[in-house]
């Protein structure tokens, strides 16, 4: 399982969150002087399983009628903001500064 | 016109929004910016179920998901449903989805 | 050479293309056939279009948040990512492709285009 302290130590993490399979945030760390709270944490968290769902039904559907494969079952949703980034699974996530992002390790540590 | 919508039993709110999601009018109670509010999120979700009764289609090959005729979020004590350009928030315990439906039906197709 | 080519040129990249956000039009490069295309186009569009209000909702919750205004996405498979950034994809596969290095090229190349669904 992801540690959220290990998170934190991302290139550029200002956030990192635990969230349960209905998207609600369980628990969090928060970078020191970030406007992030936990009532934002929440929402990223309901949107990111949001995003998951949709993708995994567009995956289903993409596997079917092509052929194609690898891209069930979904791992991972990120959203790229103006200046940050939310990487996350089903169930951890980080929130990290663009400029600093990186993604293959967010997704990395996200799969301990 | 709409404001025939607020006779429904449970419906405590009706907006209307233009295509691009500008707010047209709206009666009930709540405040006229969280109005605007309700019928820029209508706008928006109106435009998120198309996406995905468009991928329904793709994926299942069968017709009958497009267009959508409308939609519902149930809540635990409220829900919010649209009809065409309408939507509407309703209190659960006092409304019945059906007869609501019907009438935005009606209502949006005048 | 323009965005798409250059981003299907890239390592791993299977397939890249430009969506309308009305959803009448799309053009793309790559290992897809049309109707794959198009479906791509489809489902890309539709995820922009719930990514963007989402954030708009968030955005009521988090002034001066680096989350939003909404710019791109992300999903990945065992075998496959899609990286979207304004109305641009890109199909990678992640034995071949630098999730970083598409996202910090699609960063770079579209900071410029509006984020207006239009």
């Amino acid at each position: 399982m992801p540690d959220l302290d290990k998170l934190m130590s991302l290139p550029g993490a200002l956030a990192s969150f635990e969230f349960n399979d209905r998207g609600e945030l369980k628990e969090s760390r928060i970078a020191e002087g970030s406007n992030l709270n936990d009532t934002v944490l929440d929402l990223v968290c309901h949107m990111c399983i949001a995003n998951i769902s949709i993708a995994t039904m567009q995956a289903r559907g993409w596997e079917s009628m092509t052929g194609a494969q690898g891209f069930y079952p979904i791992n991972g949703f990120t959203l790229m903001g103006l200046e940050w980034s939310a990487v996350a699974t089903g169930s951890h996530g980080v929130i990290m500064k663009n400029g600093e992002a990186d993604y293959e390790a967010a997704y990395a540590a996200l799969a301990e | 016109m709409i404001k025939r919508m607020l006779a429904v039993d449970g419906v405590n709110v009706i907006c209307e929004f233009r295509d691009d999601g500008s707010f047209v009018e709206g009666y009930g109670m709540l405040p006229e910016e969280h109005m605007m509010g309700l019928a820029k999120f209508a706008h928006d979700y109106k435009r998120i179920v198309q996406g995905n009764a468009d991928q329904l289609s793709m994926f299942t090959q069968m017709n009958g998901w497009t267009p959508p005729g409308g939609w519902i979020v149930r809540g635990e004590r409220m829900s919010v449903c649209s009809i065409g350009n309408l939507v509407c928030l309703v209190d659960n315990e006092e409304g019945s989805l059906t007869e609501v439906m019907a009438e935005l039906k009606d209502v949006s197709s005048m | 050479m323009d965005i798409i080519s250059e981003l299907a040129s890239m390592p791993g990249v299977i397939a890249a293309g430009e969506y309308s956000y009305r959803g009448d039009r799309f053009t793309y490069q790559g290992q897809l056939d049309p109707e794959q295309a198009r479906m791509a186009s489809i489902m890309c569009r539709a995820t922009t279009m719930s990514v963007h209000m989402q954030s708009e909702i968030l955005e009521s919750f988090c002034e001066d948040c680096g989350l939003t205004p909404s710019r791109g996405w992300m999903v990945s498979g065992p075998g496959m990512t899609v990286c979207v950034y304004t109305n641009v994809f890109a199909f990678l596969d992640n034995r071949q492709a630098s999730k970083n290095a598409v996202m910090a090229f699609m960063q770079a190349k579209l900071a410029d285009k509006t984020d207006d669904l239009v």
